[in-house]
Formats: structure tokens, C-alpha cells, sequence
């Protein structure tokens, strides 16, 4: 049965102020009819529907944020709500006219305090606003910008106050967040509501992205076609690490961490896998002070030491620079007018939430007197644990905040405690009216400001609920700027991506990025053949025997010794422990543990952590199926952490589950990430892992001679963990034995699992590094796999399967063999490692001297 | 008086370090009764890049990169110093000075012009004089009261701390906090300047911090060590319609000639002589060595 349009407001309540949705008559505005009039085509689980197609799609595209200091908040999902936010144009063009405004006397007073000083000296704005702000870097006074503005880059957080017009809530300036969200939102929504996005003339977003490519290249101290930018993250802790990653590939720069970045001859270089490559722009996502360690905050690793100074050279343009922070300061609010009379002669367009700050007396007075009605805050920590709402304080809160005021009064603003508007939200299966800000960005162009046609919404969880922020788990909305005519899709052109360093090749490669590859190789390979591994070591076990008693034969004990060996879980079954009952009295519980126990080292909940970890990293280059498959491992993995004592039988479907899922996994590696994007090193850490496991296998397994029933069956053991008994036994059409099996295992060099097969790939594949075959001459890493593949060409199965004599029960040229090779990959790794991925010089500061007077 | 001042530092790694940034703050600014007549710097390896600025305080400060391979960074600077500060002792210790209360002071800080306004910053907190806590506060309330003469104030503070504070070198490091050093009443001369800072903000006057050499003189009839002489640091407060009046707490005077001024800021951290960034996995031994020789 359709549904009339007025059911959507029966149980819509605006309880308190101002609706979006209402105009002052209570009748609703005909963009929003419009919208819902959309929304009754669909009903009520057609709109059910949407939400959940959203919250597919977001999952599915791995959309998420970090919440700091919280051990869950790691990845979590965004949330969308499928209800945009709308605003007319003509409404609109006002608000962008005042954001314009805004943000050049932003841009203004940031020359002015880190130059000439003129507001503070004519007394329009008091000193303590500036230097008591701790955002106010000193170091950076006096350095002269090439960039048209100081200020790049400018977000203002907006609510509606209660005179019905959008006002200035907060600042952001130092590295404002929220635009690769708004347009990840916008991408979202548009395709999960299409019929509404069209009809409704919804103002587009591209032209915005392309202004700020093009304000990131002409940010370039030396005017170029092709700058090099980069856009600079603190790491993928970061609150915002999914939105860096984004842009990263959106604009197709790449995404590099402080420890890519070095500082050389005055200029800023990035360690790429070729050498140094100079930067010319830097789009910084990491904090004013923990950018340059030499001069700012000395215990960063996330900056570049000696960033200033390449700025202060004109040699590198950061943006926005470094410093900005200081305009995120809502102690300069109440001189905003002042400030806009003396710079532009004009009255403030947007109106800001009425704000008294505490550094003059009669302000404080006021403030003390009414503490209980008013929101106090910090100048220079605008972060929610520093915001007090004085209702909710009790009294002896009020006096320790009274003291705090008292103490340093100039540290404190207060505002008024307004209640913003509400805007209809989508709840379960109706529609109920939600507390929002948004999110406004402008970046620096031609002469002027541009605005982002739209903005981050976000909403506040609950109804009681006046905190607006992700970090408290509200949700977010796409915002509608809508026109009357319909938009002309050709005036906005496509996306004209330039040719950058991102796309170059692999010389160009950020070395963090590279390394990343490299070890997601390598845990990737390590996980798949230690799950295999031990998946077919509980088999034997549940066949044989009660798997909680001391195994009674010799292959058990090998096989258990072995897989001690392949983790390198020591002591474990292969040595004896120091204290307590040994492992293998119990088998099942040193195996549960080498698979549960993630906090020890080699075991599979270990490896798969680092897996993950590694993978988080390279973000930026993964396709959503990959995101998928990678939730799905993750999803898996989790459940089977939380159960106690699972039996075995469970513990093989989990095992075969997270294998199945391994190979589409990488499957999916190999097809999304381009051999240029750094695959190579990818496969380079997966056929090391590889090699070096089957080495600890063979070794671990055939080197010992046994009776002939054991020999079978650890041969058919290790078949079985390389997944080549089939294989084997076409090829073969034997009996199972030795020489075989090492011709299959080790020596053919057409087979995919043999040794040989593996190490002859990584040689073709590791002279394809930008340094490698210098001058014609090796380098040291393939020398080390030249040598191994040379040794095991000359090795033949029939000598090495021999032991020195007869009643010798050590084969040893087998045992030397495998050493070597061993050695030899460790040494290759190494070699790698220091070529490529130089960051074993570790960031020292010079102890400060200390005065001997 | 003249003065010819070398001052070396030296740090030794005990791993190869690949390459560092520096910044040093030791060229001496123009001061007061102090002028700078010849300077060099010599720094071993030979930097591939050296530039020199002026920083927000007015101090010079000397930023390099060495990028060849080292053990051993060696800096030396050698100044010649023209010091005439003693004439302006009689002046402190006139009605001009003495006469301004803490209470006058207080009144004319509400001013804007720029002296005022400049001296103003040094009243805020700074990176290593954060919170005050009731210690410092209680501390500085004994010697500053509404009626009473700040410069006067000031003396008997630098007197008190002289008295009440043991030098005991090693017992802090520049990370320790001021609250600790209030407390254990220990500390060398950068502590007891902080110290003194500290407790005239609590107040609501401005100090700096200065950083400097002292010139050691030897016991009657000894020949003078060369090298005994040392990196230094004492305070200064802003006496309103008079001006900056230096004190040195360790030593329990006012400076005269054999104080020589590098540089200033709010604090320790404004003006270290030598700081760094090098990359490198070992760690480091520093060795420090200052001699001032009187050119009669």
C-alpha cells in the first residue's frame, strides 16, 4: 500500500526550535516536500532498503574512521544517514559570500601575527589571544610564503542559531578535515538515490576538487606543469587515516609518513625506491607541531626534521603551513568584527556564537558571575575533553573551573549555550528530527576563496544530545545545494587527472609504501603456509590419538617439532621448556596456543595481526573486493579469538575457512595493484616467505633418517602441507619416496611449489628493481639469489636423499644444502631491506647540554 | 672590558651517524652595555649547508646540516666581546628603579605601547614555566607585595634562592620540572633561573630567561685554568617605566662586566646553544668546554 506523504510527519516531533524541514509558518519547504514526495515513491522499505544499501556499499568500500585511545575504535565503520541535508542556492549563495569573507580575515590576521604583529600592536586584539595560544609557533615568524594565500585551506563548522541563520561555530585551520568524507558521502548517496539526486538539481561537487588540485599545483615555489605533491599522513592510527587515503588516490598523489621524507642540500626529498626524489608541495595532514622535529616538538616521528627551514628557504610549499593552528582560537571570536573593520572595512556576513573571553575583567566578571548558563572552553584546545557545558557541572566542578578561570583568564572563552537546528534523520523505519553542524570547506584560488558546493554533515546520536561529533558516535549526511535549473552535465567537464609521481612508475615509489608491500607479502605467505601447515598436523593428530596425551610415535613427535620449528614458537615441541609440563604433553594446548595466543610471537593470531597491520598501511591501493575478502578474514579471525576451548574439528573449519579465503584474497592482490604500484615487491616478500618456510620444512622433516613406515608418512606430510600430493602422485605414479618427492618439492623448475621454481622467479623478479643490474653488475641481493638458485640447480635429488653412511641416520648434504640456502635468503632479505627501505637510521635528538653553573 | 670567548662543544657517538640537522644559538646578540667586535664559527665536519637568521626574540640562530658520515661533531665558536655593563649598577639601585611597587607596576602593565606590549609575553606561560602550581605562587608572595619596591622584591628573591637552593650539578637535566626542583631545592643554574621566572610571572610581572658565559676567576695568587670557565644563566625582570634589570641567583649579584649576554628568551627552551636531529642508532657524549680571556 503507498504511503501519503504526511504519514513520513506524523510521528515527527519538533520539540524544541528550529526544523530544517519547517518554514516559520510551519508549513514545509518545497525542496524538502519535494524530497519526501521522492520518498514516498519508494515507502517506507524502499527507503529501509536504501539505508541498507548505503551501509552495504560504505562497508564494502571499507569507509571508516579511528577513534583515539580507545583499543575498539580502530577502524570502525562510517555511518550515513540516507536522509541528505538540503539548503537552497539562494540561501546558500549568502552563506558562501560570508564564508569568503571569512576566510580571507582568517587569512589576513594569520600574515598579520606571524609578520608585522599590527592587530596586537594597535590593540585590536589583545596579545594573550595570540601568544598565549599554544598553536602561536614562534619559530615560524617572519617566513614569507610563495603561495597566494597564507591560508589554503579553510573549514568552518556551521549550525543554524536560533535567529534562523547559519552561524560560525568553529574555525579549522591547521589541517582541517572532512572533504574526502563529504565527497565519499556524496559518491554514496547519489548513486543510492539517484532519482531524487537528478530531479532535485543538486549542486556538484567535482568543480570544487578540481580547484583544489589545481591550488596544490600552483602552490609550487618554482612555477612548474608537473609539481610534486604529496600529501603527508601521520600514519593509519590516524583519526582520519581512511579520508587520507582517499584523497591519496583520488587526486593520485601519493601518501607518504614523515619517515618518507627527508630533508637534503635545503630541499625536501622523498625516499623512493629509485632514490631521492625532491617535493615541491605537501598537502599536510599532520599536526603544526609534530611537523619538524628539529624545531618543533621534538619527540615527533611523524614530521620531516628540518621541515621549517626548507619552508623558510621558499624551497617547499606545506599547506596549510605550518603554524596555522592558531587561528583554530575562539578567543579571537569576539574581536572578529574589529578585525574585519580594520582589515576590510566591512561588518562580519556570518554571525558567530556570542563569545566572551575571559582575558578582560568585565568579560571574566560576567562569565564567573553566569558560569552555570555557558559553555566554557580553552583558546587553544577546542577538542571536546576540554569543553565544559556549565549545566552539567556540579558545584564543586564549577569552583575548580571558577579557579582554573582565575588562575589564567586569558586561556578561556566562554559561549553561549544555543541549541542548534534539527533536520529530519532517518531512524529504523521513520524519520525523526536530529540536532546537525556542517562542515564547510573554501580553498585558495584564483584571487579569491572557492567554496565546496556542499559540505560533511554530521548528525548527533541522540535527541538529547547537543555534542556533535563522529568521535560520539553520530552518524553523517550528504548536503544538497540545490538550484532551480537543472544542472548542465557538460559544463562540468570530467576530471582531468594530471600525470603525477603516483603514476610514474615503480622508481617513484615511496619506500614506506614499498616496505609495506614487501612485508604484506611476506605475512601473507607466512600465514597461508602456517595455517596449511598446522591444519594438516591436527588432522594427523585427532586420526591418531587423543591429542591432549604425549604422542606416542616417532613421525608425531617430528611433525609437532616441525611445526615449532616453521613458526619459530620456541621452545614449544622442539626444545625443552624451562619450567612447567612440557609442550608436548599436551599437544592441543600448545597447539590452541601457537593459533589463538596473538600476543606470541610466530603464532598464527600474530602473523595475521601483522598481516593486518601491514595492510592498513597500503590502504590507498586497494579495491573494494579486496576490502571485502580482507573484512571477511578479519570477521572470521575475530569470532574464533573470543571462543574458549574450541574443539577440533571446529578448529579445522575455521582453518579451512580463513585458507579459502587467503587464496581469494590474493588472488585479488594480484589482479587490483599494478606491478608499477609496487606489486613486484609484493611477490618478491611472498616468494621469500615462501622459500624460506619450505626450506624450514624439508629440513625439519627429511634430514633425519627414519624407519621406512615414519619416511612414508612425513613425506606424505609434507606433500600434504605443500598441497602437492595430488600432484605427487600424477606425476609420480609411485610409491611415495624421497627422491621423488625432492625432485617435485625442491628441484623442478616448472612446478609453482618447488624451490626451484620459486627461487628462479624471484630472481627474474628482483632484477626488475630500479637498482638493480647497476653498471652491469649484480647487486647484492641477487648475487644471494643467484648463489641459492645456483646451489640447488647443481643439487641432485639421488646424493642429497643419501646419509653419509649407512648407519648414519643423518642425511648431510641435504642438511648443508637447505643451510646454505637458509643463510643465503636471510642475507637477501637483509640486503633488500638496507637497499630499499633505509629506515634502520633511526631520528635522535642531541641530549641538550646540561650547565655545569 | 674586553673579552675573547671560545666556547667547544663536542659530541661523540659511539655508532656512525649518517647525517643531522642543528640549530645553535651561541653567535652573542647585542646588548645592553655588550657589544659583539668579531665572530667565527667552526664546525667539524665541514656542513654541507649553513645559514643564519634572526629569530623572534632577536637572537642569532645558526642552523646546519652535516651530511657526510661522523663520530664526532665538533662546534667552536670564538667571540670578541666588548663589555661596559658595570656603569649602569649605580642606576638599579636609584629612586628611579626602586621606587616603582609592585602595585604601580601592575597598574602601568595595563598599558598598550610598546614597550609594554612587548615585555607583556613574558608574563604567559612558556613550554618548560607551564602551570604554577601554590608552591611557586606561596613561594614569590614572601618577597613581592602590593607596596612594596619590585626591584627590591627581586633582590631579596635572587638572595632567597641563593640561600634556600644547593647547586648540585647532575641532580637535574632540562627535562626536569620546575615543581621538583621547588621541592628538592636542588638544581644548577638554569634551574634557579627558571625558578626565579617562575615566581615572578606567578606574580603577574614579566621575566626572562638569559643565557650566557660567566667569567670564573681563580683564588687569589692561582693561575687561571683554561676552560674553567662556563655556559651560564640568569634571570631578568621588567621593571615598568624603568626597564629590564638582570639578576643571577646562583651567584647572588647583580651582573656586571663578567656576565656576557648570548641570547634571551621566556625560557631554557628559547635558547638552547646546540640542539639537533641526527640519524644515526647510537648514542652520544657531550663534552663542553668555555674559556674567557681578558684582553686588558
Amino acid at each position: 500500500m503507498p504511503i501519503t506523504k504526511t504519514s513520513w510527519l506524523n510521528s515527527y516531533s519538533t520539540f524544541q526550535g528550529y526544523d530544517e524541514m519547517y518554514t516559520s509558518q510551519n508549513t514545509v519547504r518545497p525542496y524538502w516536500q519535494k524530497l519526501l514526495t521522492g520518498f514516498d515513491r519508494l515507502g517506507v522499505d524502499g527507503l529501509m532498503g536504501r539505508q541498507k544499501d548505503i551501509d552495504w556499499l560504505l562497508s564494502e568500500n571499507g569507509v571508516t574512521y579511528n577513534v583515539y585511545n580507545d583499543p575498539k575504535g580502530m577502524h570502525r565503520p562510517w555511518n550515513l544517514n540516507v536522509v541528505p541535508f538540503l539548503l537552497h542556492q539562494d540561501e546558500w549563495k549568502t552563506v558562501e559570500t560570508g564564508l569568503k569573507q571569512r576566510a580571507e580575515l582568517l587569512n589576513l590576521v594569520l600574515k598579520d601575527v606571524y609578520g608585522e604583529r599590527t592587530l596586537i600592536k594597535n590593540g585590536i586584539v589583545p596579545h594573550e589571544v595570540i601568544y598565549g595560544h599554544r598553536g602561536f609557533l614562534r619559530q615560524c615568524s617572519g617566513i614569507e610564503y610563495t603561495t597566494r594565500k597564507f591560508l589554503s585551506i579553510y573549514a568552518a563548522d556551521l549550525a543554524r542559531g536560533t535567529d534562523g541563520r547559519l552561524w560560525v561555530v568553529n574555525d579549522r585551520t591547521e589541517a582541517p578535515s572532512g572533504m574526502g568524507y563529504a565527497l565519499e558521502n556524496r559518491s554514496t548517496t547519489s548513486r543510492i538515490l539517484p532519482e531524487m539526486y537528478t530531479e532535485m538539481n543538486v549542486t556538484r561537487l567535482s568543480g570544487f576538487f578540481q580547484e583544489l588540485n589545481q591550488t596544490l599545483v600552483e602552490a609550487s615555489p618554482i612555477k612548474k606543469e608537473n609539481p610534486n605533491i604529496v600529501i603527508l599522513t601521520p600514519g593509519s592510527h590516524n583519526e582520519t587515516y581512511f579520508e587520507h587515503a582517499y584523497l591519496s588516490s583520488f587526486l593520485g598523489y601519493p601518501l607518504v609518513q614523515g619517515n618518507d621524507l627527508v630533508v637534503r642540500d635545503g630541499f625536501l626529498w622523498m625516499k623512493s625506491l629509485q632514490g631521492l626524489k625532491q617535493i615541491d608541495v605537501v598537502l599536510r595532514r599532520v599536526d603544526d607541531a609534530f611537523s619538524d622535529p628539529l624545531e618543533l616538538r621534538e619527540d615527533s616521528h611523524l614530521g620531516v626534521a628540518g621541515l621549517l627551514d626548507v619552508v623558510r628557504r621558499k624551497n617547499v610549499s606545506i599547506i596549510n603551513p605550518i603554524g596555522s593552528g592558531v587561528m583554530e582560537n575562539p578567543g579571537l571570536i569576539p574581536f572578529m568584527p574589529n578585525i574585519a573593520k580594520y582589515f576590510l572595512n566591512q561588518d562580519l556576513i556570518l554571525p558567530q556564537i556570542a563569545s566572551w573571553w575571559c582575558g578582560q575583567k568585565k568579560e571574566k566578571q560576567y562569565v564567573l558571575e553566569n558560569l552555570s548558563k555557558l559553555v566554557i572552553k580553552r583558546i587553544d584546545r577546542t577538542n571536546r575533553e576540554s569543553i565544559h557545558f556549565g549545566e552539567f557541572l556540579n558545584p564543586e566542578e564549577l569552583d575548580a573551573l571558577k579557579r582554573n578561570i582565575e588562575q589564567r583568564p586569558y586561556r578561556f572563552v566562554a559561549q553561549e549555550r544555543i541549541s542548534f537546528s534539527t533536520a529530519p534523520n532517518f531512524i529504523k523505519d521513520s524519520l525523526e528530527p536530529r540536532n546537525l553542524v556542517t562542515r564547510a570547506f573554501c580553498i585558495a584560488s584564483q584571487n579569491d576563496y572557492s567554496i565546496m558546493p556542499g559540505g560533511l554533515v554530521r548528525v548527533a546520536p541522540g535527541r538529547e544530545t547537543i555534542r556533535v561529533s563522529n568521535q560520539r558516535g553520530g552518524t553523517s549526511k550528504d548536503f544538497w545545494i540545490l538550484e532551480d535549473q537543472p544542472i548542465n552535465e557538460a559544463k562540468i567537464g570530467l576530471w582531468q587527472k594530471r600525470p603525477s609521481i603516483a603514476a610514474s612508475g615503480l622508481e617513484d615509489l615511496p619506500s614506506l609504501t614499498a616496505e609495506n608491500l614487501y612485508w604484506a607479502g611476506r605475512y601473507v605467505g607466512r600465514t597461508l603456509v602456517n595455517a596449511r601447515f598446522i591444519r594438516m598436523v591436527m588432522r594427523q593428530l585427532s586420526m591418531i590419538q587423543n591429542p591432549n596425551e604425549e604422542p606416542n610415535s616417532e613421525k608425531l613427535k617430528t611433525l609437532l617439532k616441525t611445526t615449532t620449528h616453521l613458526m619459530g614458537t620456541y621452545p614449544g615441541f622442539a626444545e625443552k621448556a624451562e619450567k612447567g609440563p612440557q609442550a608436548m604433553e599436551n599437544p592441543y594446548k600448545e597447539i590452541l596456543s601457537v593459533i589463538k595466543d596473538k600476543d606470541r610471537v610466530g603464532s598464527l593470531a600474530h602473523t595475521i595481526g601483522m598481516f593486518s597491520n601491514s595492510y592498513y598501511t597500503i590502504r590507498n591501493l586497494w579495491s573494494s573486493d579486496m576490502w571485502r575478502v580482507f573484512e571477511d578474514i578479519q570477521k572470521l579471525w575475530k569470532s574464533f579469538q573470543d571462543e574458549e576451548q574450541p574443539s577440533m574439528n571446529r578448529i579445522l573449519k575455521v582453518l579451512n575457512q580463513l585458507i579459502t579465503r587467503l587464496i581469494a584474497f590474493m588472488g585479488l592482490v594480484e589482479e587490483s595493484i599494478m606491478i608499477q604500484q609496487g606489486l613486484l615487491l609484493y611477490f618478491i616478500g611472498l616468494q621469500l616467505e615462501q622459500s624460506m618456510l619450505t626450506i624450514v620444512k624439508c629440513r625439519s622433516l627429511l634430514t633425519i633418517k627414519y624407519d621406512a613406515h615414519t619416511e612414508y608418512d612425513l613425506l606424505e606430510y609434507l606433500l600434504i602441507s605443500n598441497e602437492s600430493l595430488n600432484i605427487y602422485r600424477y606425476s609420480y605414479r609411485s610409491y611415495i619416496q624421497l627422491e621423488d618427492v625432492l625432485n617435485l618439492v625442491a628441484l623442478d623448475l616448472d612446478y609453482p611449489r618447488s624451490l626451484a621454481y620459486m627461487l628462479n622467479r624471484l630472481q627474474k623478479d628482483i632484477a626488475r628493481l630500479p637498482q638493480s643490474n647497476h653498471n652491469n653488475h649484480l647487486n647484492s641481493y641477487q648475487k644471494f639469489v643467484f648463489e641459492a638458485f645456483a646451489k640447488l640447480s647443481l643439487a641432485e635429488a639421488a646424493t642429497l636423499s643419501q646419509t653419509g653412511t649407512e648407519d648414519h641416520f643423518v642425511r648431510e648434504s641435504l642438511d648443508t644444502l637447505m643451510e646454505e640456502l637458509s643463510d643465503l635468503l636471510h642475507q637477501t632479505s637483509q640486503s633488500i631491506t638496507s637497499t630499499y627501505f633505509n629506515h634502520t637510521d633511526k631520528q635522535n635528538q642531541l641530549f641538550t647540554q646540561s650547565f655545569p653553573i | 672590558m674586553l673579552f675573547n670567548i671560545t666556547h667547544t662543544t663536542k659530541y661523540q657517538y659511539n655508532a656512525p651517524v649518517s647525517y643531522g640537522h642543528n640549530i645553535a644559538t651561541l653567535r652573542p646578540r647585542k646588548s645592553k652595555g655588550q657589544e659583539l667586535l668579531d665572530y667565527t664559527i667552526e664546525i667539524s665536519p665541514e656542513p654541507a649547508e649553513i645559514s643564519e637568521r634572526i629569530d623572534f626574540f632577536g637572537n642569532y640562530i645558526t642552523r646546519f646540516s652535516i651530511q657526510t658520515e661522523h663520530e664526532v661533531l665538533k662546534v667552536t665558536t670564538k667571540s670578541q666581546i666588548k663589555r661596559e655593563y658595570a656603569q649602569f649598577q649605580e642606576g638599579f639601585f636609584s629612586d628611579a628603579c626602586k621606587s616603582v611597587t609592585m602595585k604601580s607596576a601592575l597598574e602601568s602593565l595595563q598599558s598598550t605601547n610598546l614597550d609594554i606590549l612587548d615585555a607583556k609575553q613574558y608574563i604567559l606561560e612558556s613550554i618548560f614555566i607551564k602551570k604554577m602550581d601554590a608552591g611557586i605562587h606561596e613561594y614569590a608572595r614572601k618577597s613581592f607585595q602590593s607596596n612594596r619596591s619590585v626591584f627590591d622584591a627581586a633582590f631579596e628573591l635572587m638572595q632567597r634562592i641563593y640561600t634556600d637552593f644547593d647547586f648540585v650539578s647532575g641532580f637535574t637535566s632540562i627535562s626536569t620540572p620546575i615543581r621538583e626542583v621547588m621541592e628538592e631545592k636542588k638544581g644548577v643554574c638554569q634551574d634557579f633561573a627558571q625558578i626565579a621566572i617562575a615566581c615572578i610571572r606567578s606574580v603577574g610581572l614579566p621575566a626572562k630567561y638569559i643565557s650566557g658565559y660567566i667569567e670564573t676567576l681563580p683564588p687569589p695568587g692561582e693561575e687561571k685554568l683554561v676552560g674553567a670557565d662556563a655556559s651560564h644563566a640568569w634571570f631578568s625582570i621588567f621593571i615598568p617605566g624603568f626597564g629590564w634589570v638582570d639578576f643571577d641567583p646562583t651567584n647572588n649579584q647583580i651582573p656586571r662586566d663578567q656576565h656576557i649576554v648570548v641570547g634571551w628568551g621566556r625560557d631554557y627552551y628559547d635558547v638552547p646553544p646546540l640542539k639537533g636531529v641526527v640519524y644515526g642508532s647510537g648514542q652520544s657524549k657531550l663534552k663542553v668546554a668555555v674559556d674567557i680571556a681578558r684582553i686588558e
